[in-house]
């Protein structure tokens, strides 16, 4: 049922393409205004990179966490929503992967432009910066899918998401920003696994403490 | 009936004034123990208590989250928004003694020292909070909001500490506190917990007004 549900999710953005091209988007924009507003001094961007990386999937994710949950109080599906035959902890699971699954796939698209637009050099491993964006994008969701849930019924929720998700995700913006800037600097695994260890586990408690109380933000 | 027409409130509101009384004389004629901070060293005496009250009272509101979602009582949900009122206002003190103290301490107002950056973390999530009961929907889901937002704030207050200790390293020691706790003079340590204490007294009293303030409401 859990495939299902993010079935759901990824074919309606199939066929709309709204949330993850927004996104992308909104990304490279932002990434455009750092690039201009850090002209004066270009040997900055290398120290700031990984900071300025966070900094725009932080936004970027706000935007897709506010859409990801619009479609259903839009068209008044909550209800057949929350009412699949599984339990409304599975819901939010599906909803977590989901939003996962957008933001890694605009990441991906907003990546390049981001390291060619900054002059970055790119030789450091793929993979291991495929796991710290996996990590950080995964803990960013995980605490995200849960206040947007919260502010469902909100008539501030576009104000109420930054609001609460910024300051409970600094624990990740940390971390991230640590790890990406190791990777940067070409550090041993080793000298930062801490940091992914911290993502690790920011993902792992939201993502079970949305799963138990999830069932009572939804119920009517 | 109002509150202090009671005889035990009456009581309890005349031993926080007398503790509040005593220990402000304390601060402000005792000689502080590093006479280089001059008469600002003493601003310990309140400064830890009173972060020591608002980490209380933000663990008493998660502790209330978790009863009314488990007992759905609207009792603690009053309990809940009283602590967190409360802890508010003393996590803003918290934040307005500190940087007076680090000035003279550290040179400089704000140190980004992991227990002021948790409480300001803390704080910025609590404000999150209000929002969310001002703005969140209709009254009865709110609470049910609130009491999730309650619970995440505390949940991520060891992950929020770890980050920020090892973010700088350099910043992690903080002399100033092991000047007070000296085993060979304890009276500043016996201080401290006096202070404490009536702090405990006076914020009990504020979280019982409040609460009786917000059931008066709710049953009008």
């Amino acid at each position: 049922m859990l495939i299902h549900l993010i079935l759901k999710d990824l074919k309606i953005e199939w066929r709309s393409k709204e949330i993850i091209t927004s996104m992308f988007i909104f990304g490279l924009s932002i990434t455009l205004i750092f690039a201009l507003a850090f002209q004066v001094a270009p040997g900055l961007i290398h120290a700031f990179a990984s900071g300025l990386l966070w900094v725009v999937i932080l936004f970027t994710s706000v935007l897709g966490l506010n859409r990801l949950f619009s479609l259903e109080r839009e068209e008044h599906a909550m209800w057949s929503w929350t009412s699949a035959p599984v339990d409304r902890g599975t819901v939010y699971i599906a909803k977590v992967f989901s939003a996962l699954i957008f933001v890694l796939m605009s990441e991906l698209l907003f990546i390049v432009p981001f390291f060619i637009f900054l002059n970055l050099p790119a030789n450091f491993s793929f993979f291991q910066l495929a796991l710290i964006l996996f990590l950080g994008t995964g803990a960013i969701v995980s605490v995200g899918c849960l206040i947007s849930g919260i502010t469902l019924q909100a008539g501030l929720r576009d104000v109420l998401i930054p609001i609460l998700l910024f300051p409970s995700a600094s624990p990740v913006a940390i971390a991230a920003t640590k790890c990406t800037g190791f990777l940067f600097d070409k550090k041993p695994l080793a000298d930062w696994n801490f940091w992914l260890l911290i993502l690790c586990s920011f993902f792992v408690v939201f993502g079970l403490f949305g799963y138990l109380v999830f069932n009572r933000i939804v119920e009517e | 009936m109002s509150f202090f027409n009671y005889r035990n409130n009456l009581i309890h509101a005349a031993v926080a004034a007398a503790l509040a009384t005593i220990n402000i004389f304390i601060v402000l004629t005792l000689d502080p123990p590093n006479l280089a901070q001059g008469v600002f060293g003493n601003i310990f005496y309140i400064h830890v208590p009173v972060a020591w009250s608002a980490f209380l009272l933000y663990f008493a509101v998660m502790v209330c989250g978790i009863f009314f979602l488990t007992k759905k009582s609207i009792e603690w949900d009053h309990r809940g928004l009283a602590c967190a009122e409360v802890g508010t206002l003393f996590m803003f003190l918290v934040l307005t003694t500190g940087p007076i103290w680090a000035k003279p301490a550290w040179g400089f107002f704000w140190p980004w020292e992991p227990r002021l950056t948790t409480s300001l973390v803390l704080f910025l999530i609590f404000l999150g909070y209000f929002m969310l009961r001002q703005f969140g929907g209709n009254p009865e889901q709110v609470s049910r909001y609130a009491a999730v937002v309650g619970i995440l704030a505390f949940l991520d207050v060891p992950l929020i500490f770890l980050s920020v200790k090892f973010w700088l390293p350099e910043m992690q020691s903080h002399p100033q506190v092991g000047q007070y706790f000296d085993s060979a003079n304890p009276l500043p340590t016996y201080l401290v917990i006096f202070s404490f204490i009536s702090l405990l007294v006076l914020s009990s009293l504020m979280v019982r007004f409040r609460t009786n303030i917000l059931s008066m409401k709710d049953a009008s």
